[in-house]
């Protein structure tokens, strides 16, 4: 990306955005939607400052059980690929069965989780990790085999040991499909993490949104989910500041 | 080819610069006897009624039948040949990545897996693949750092083998930044960081143009000169192959054979004006006639 084309790149979705959000504001005020449907969004913004303690808390939980889930899922999918990677055998046998795991609609068995697990940080979390898990997983068992018969050869010729193999040329080869991973798990987690909240907990965004669709404080709930878009938000940018970082050395 | 006492006699005759790699030998063989059979047996490449059979399910694929051949130490050997002929299998049952299914092969009196194992031997492949994510002089290190060298060591001699192939002032340039040329130079200098005693290269110049390979292939002769490393290079050009050998193993596919070897004898100190040598002419139409040979 060069700097003279960033600007254009952030023009024109900025005037479009700011159009969207007047006529949005126009349409809430024009009395021709009734305000337990739509709040306007000077009304949301209001309400995200009123409760702004309360909301900060709350998300401040909902990151936590997303970041440990993420971390979790994450590390167990690498390591469960690297295990992949070495011993073919356990590949054969375990990948189906982790597929066929995959399917599982994690939220529908959400109450046996809770039963398990109790309705504190533990089933988000496990949640948060179990989809984070997948993603890595298959992406990096991707990265960490797709190396070049070529260089399979000459590390073979120096009689490299399977460990330098993996840290010399497997990892850093796997380093861009593990930052595709990475990319999915930000915003998935954080998403898993509050909708995980929604069946049982006292605590949490997905509490809160819970909390305020009761009392059909619409503006309320729109400003908890604004919020935790925010954050989604922020995640991903921060993994992809990280990415661009990482791979800048190897693609000029 | 060269009987055992002269063997013996040129071994001691060795810079010792190169030695170095003589006490990694000698340290392979703690006894004396095994030592003294490994001195007396060919110190070049030497096969010996190598059969490759590839197994694909139920039905077998001979890629080799009973290659023989013996070349000797600093010596330089072409394998050419139409494609199928088994000249790649042939090398990589030199570099120990094919196990033959019969015979035996030794390089300076060992084994390719213990060659291997000693590091004696350096590929060059036909891609000059790099690692893209690693600088040009850590790319041409790292069979260095493989071999668990020290950081200024690995650098020092990266940074030699790199000026040997005219490559210096591109240590910290990615693979990515060299032209096809440039990279095969870096693959042939990541080669020279082993000090090897063989050179043993699959089709090196086969992706790069014809000014960039006439070029390469006399940086080719004077740095195995200078190094007095044997070399095994696998052709399918025949200019190639009479520019850069001293023998030419001819061979035919179907299943693959030795079926000719032609002797070069252009000796040492090779110039680009052997191409208007008349007896370079006599060797190109030599080499073509064994080629289309019927088998």
């Amino acid at each position: 990306m060069t700097p003279s084309l960033a600007p254009r790149r952030v023009i024109l979705p900025v005037i479009y955005g700011i159009a969207l959000l007047i006529a949005w504001e126009a349409l809430a005020h024009s009395g021709a939607v009734s305000r337990l449907v739509l709040a306007g969004p000077l009304e949301i913004v209001v309400a995200g400052v009123r409760n702004w303690s309360e909301l900060g808390f709350n998300a401040g939980v909902t990151l936590a059980q997303a970041l440990i889930g993420a971390a979790i899922g994450n590390v167990a999918g690498l390591l469960v690929a690297i295990c992949f990677v070495h011993w073919g055998f356990f590949r054969r046998a375990v990948f189906p069965l982790a597929i066929l795991c995959e399917a599982i609609p994690v939220v529908a068995i959400l109450p046996v989780l809770i039963l398990w697990l109790g309705n504190g940080m533990a089933p988000k979390i496990f949640v948060a990790a179990f989809l984070s898990f997948f993603p890595m997983l298959v992406n990096a068992y991707r990265g960490l085999s797709n190396v070049d018969e070529e260089v399979r050869e000459l590390l073979y010729s120096y009689s490299a040991t399977a460990s330098q193999m993996l840290w010399k040329v497997r990892m850093p080869a796997a380093v861009p499909f593990m930052f595709t991973a990475l990319k999915l798990s930000a915003c998935s987690s954080m998403i898993a993490s509050l909708v995980a909240e929604w069946l049982a907990s006292e605590r949490g965004l997905g509490f809160l949104v819970v909390y305020y669709g009761q009392s059909y404080r619409v503006a309320d709930i729109w400003s908890a989910a604004i919020l935790s878009c925010l954050i989604s938000l922020g995640l991903y940018g921060i993994t992809a500041a990280c990415e661009r970082r990482a791979l800048s050395r190897s693609s000029p | 080819m060269r009987g055992p006492a002269l063997s013996l006699a040129f071994e001691g005759r060795r810079p010792w610069h190169w030695m170095g790699l003589d006490i990694v030998m000698l340290n392979a063989f703690p006894d004396e006897a095994t030592r003294v059979r490994a001195a007396t047996l060919p110190a070049g490449l030497y096969a010996d009624g190598i059969d490759v059979v590839f197994r694909r399910g139920s039905h077998s694929v001979q890629a080799l039948k009973d290659c023989s051949l013996d070349i000797p130490r600093g010596s330089w050997a072409t394998l050419i040949g139409a494609s199928g002929c088994g000249k790649s299998t042939l090398l990589r049952v030199f570099a120990d990545i094919v196990k033959p299914t019969a015979g035996t092969a030794l390089l300076h009196g060992v084994s390719p897996a213990e060659a291997r194992a000693n590091r004696i031997y350096a590929l060059v492949q036909q891609g000059s693949t790099m690692l893209p994510w690693r600088s040009i002089i850590d790319n041409v290190a790292l069979g260095l750092e493989i071999s668990g060298l020290p950081k200024s060591t690995r650098y020092a001699r990266a940074e030699e083998a790199l000026a040997l192939v005219g490559l210096k002032g591109f240590e910290k340039s990615l693979p990515s930044e060299l032209s096809g040329g440039m990279r095969q130079r870096a693959a042939i200098a990541r080669a020279l960081t082993l000090r090897p005693r063989f050179l043993l290269m699959d089709e090196p110049f086969g992706a790069l143009d014809e000014i960039t390979r006439d070029r390469l292939h006399f940086e080719l002769l004077r740095i195995l000169e200078e190094t007095g490393a044997t070399l095994l290079l696998v052709t399918h050009s025949i200019s190639e192959a009479v520019i850069l050998s001293d023998k030419v193993i001819v061979m035919t596919p179907r299943p693959g054979r030795i079926s000719e070897i032609i002797e070069v004898d252009f000796g040492r100190g090779r110039t680009p004006d052997l191409r208007g040598d008349p007896r370079f002419v006599q060797y190109e139409a030599q080499l073509r006639r064994a080629l289309h040979q019927p088998a």
